[in-house]
């Protein structure tokens, strides 16, 4: 046998190899747990917004509009948040297994241990307000983005199933009835006689609301109960509701 | 050799600080483990020692580049060894090897062989012992990896798990298949131990 060791030690002399130096491993080490922790902070992006979204979608109304639970779910859950949540939970899990110890961690406990942080986070930002400032920025600046998330004013912009949002424009004509114009600014004749007004809600101009009711012709629809479009005082501004 | 005196009753982890400072001392570390790896990669990878060699010698030069990265909180010889096997992986995926069959020797085989199957390296299982080895070669990297580790080379779970970059769990997961592949195998062809 060749002495191997002598002859690699001479090639290590003679091309002058030396060791990659400290801060350049430092430095790799650094950038994996910043894109860990970056993936984490996104992922809990995705999931305020996760949040905001199921939170401002009505999901008792399913009944009106004689669809199962089940359906509704199918077609309301924010996917395109969800995929982000998901893809950037893989991102800090492919950056954890990089690290230095990482390896020695099972996958589903890095992918529970990112998601929970992610969760967690999330949920502080959509408390704080930030998922409705992102989606405000993400509605008017994203171009095609409001129809990639199924939104309130998707699912009560449906007259036709006996859903309409709007705001109203004139009361009293006839008594009790009101003009709204709805969020693609068509203007309806509502026919409000027997409406249950909720949320201690009273007909006043400019108000935003959401109608559940009858289409009765183009520019015609009865309702039969009115809810304010902010769910919960001072939370969702969007559409701008005053 | 004056450097290699000074290796004596000092730790791999200890040269690697003083290669740091002075690269003499890398020669000890290579000494050590020149048997050991070009054994190891003799035996994941079926090549022939010409090219095991080459592969070795890659492997000191990476380990040497890369020393600033090895982290004195783990053993220098896990380290080494899962650089040996990442590299020999690649020239493996690079085709730079020539498959052959390697043959062991007595003990390690006898190792293995007693440690999953339960039989003992008696002058009858000789025979077949060159249709074992066969079979040993055939089996996926991944459980020769496991079984070569843990029975020839002797490492436990945690350090097979640094060397491989796997958690313990499956590691021992690994192993459990392998013994059952391998005993699997053995039926298929009929031998009986």
């Amino acid at each position: 046998m060749k002495n191997l060791s002598n002859e690699v030690f001479k090639k290590i002399k003679d091309n002058n190899i030396k060791p990659k130096p400290r801060w350049y491993f430092i430095t790799k080490n650094y950038f994996i747990w910043s894109i860990f922790g970056i993936s984490i902070i996104l992922g809990s992006f995705a999931f305020s917004m996760v949040l905001f979204i199921i939170k401002q979608l009505d999901w008792d109304i399913y009944h009106y509009m004689g669809d199962s639970f089940i359906k509704t779910l199918f077609i309301s859950l924010p996917y395109l948040w969800l995929i982000f949540l998901f893809l950037f939970t893989g991102v800090a899990y492919y950056n954890f297994i990089h690290t230095k110890r990482g390896y020695r961690f099972k996958l589903i406990s890095i992918l529970l241990i990112s998601l929970i942080i992610s969760i967690s986070l999330g949920t502080g930002l959509y408390f704080n307000g930030f998922s409705e400032r992102l989606e405000k920025i993400f509605s008017a600046k994203i171009p095609y983005y409001n129809q990639l998330v199924y939104s309130c004013e998707e699912q009560w912009m449906q007259p036709e199933r006996g859903l309409l949002a709007g705001t109203i424009i004139e009361i009293g004509f006839p008594e009790n009835n009101f003009i709204l114009r709805d969020l693609e600014n068509n203007r309806w004749e509502i026919e409000a006689s027997k409406v249950i007004w909720k949320g201690k809600l009273s007909p006043t101009t400019n108000l935003k609301i959401k109608l559940i009711g009858k289409l009765i012709n183009d520019n015609n629809f009865k309702a039969t109960e009115i809810r304010p479009w902010q769910k919960g005082q001072g939370r969702f501004m969007m559409g701008g509701n005053r | 050799m004056v450097i290699s005196s000074k290796c004596i009753n000092k730790t791999d982890e200890q040269i690697v600080v003083l290669t740091l400072k002075n690269q003499d001392y890398y020669l000890c570390l290579m000494k050590r483990y020149e048997d050991k790896l070009l054994n190891y990669i003799l035996k994941i990878s079926n090549t022939s020692r010409e090219d095991a060699e080459d592969i070795l010698q890659e492997v000191f030069i990476k380990a040497y580049q890369n020393l600033n990265d090895f982290d004195l909180n783990f053993t220098f010889s896990n380290w080494i060894y899962s650089i040996a096997r990442n590299t020999t992986i690649s020239a493996f995926r690079k085709k730079k090897v020539r498959p052959q069959t390697v043959s062991w020797e007595d003990k390690d085989l006898n190792n293995l062989l007693q440690s999953t199957l339960d039989i003992e390296n008696t002058s009858h299982q000789k025979l077949i012992y060159k249709h074992i080895l066969k079979i040993i070669n055939q089996l996926p990297l991944k459980y020769k990896d496991v079984l070569i580790l843990k029975f020839v080379e002797g490492k436990d779970y945690q350090e097979i798990g640094d060397i491989l970059h796997k958690p313990m769990g499956t590691v021992g997961t690994l192993i459990n298949r392998a013994k059952k592949s391998l005993k699997q195998e053995l039926k298929k062809e009929d031998i009986t131990l």
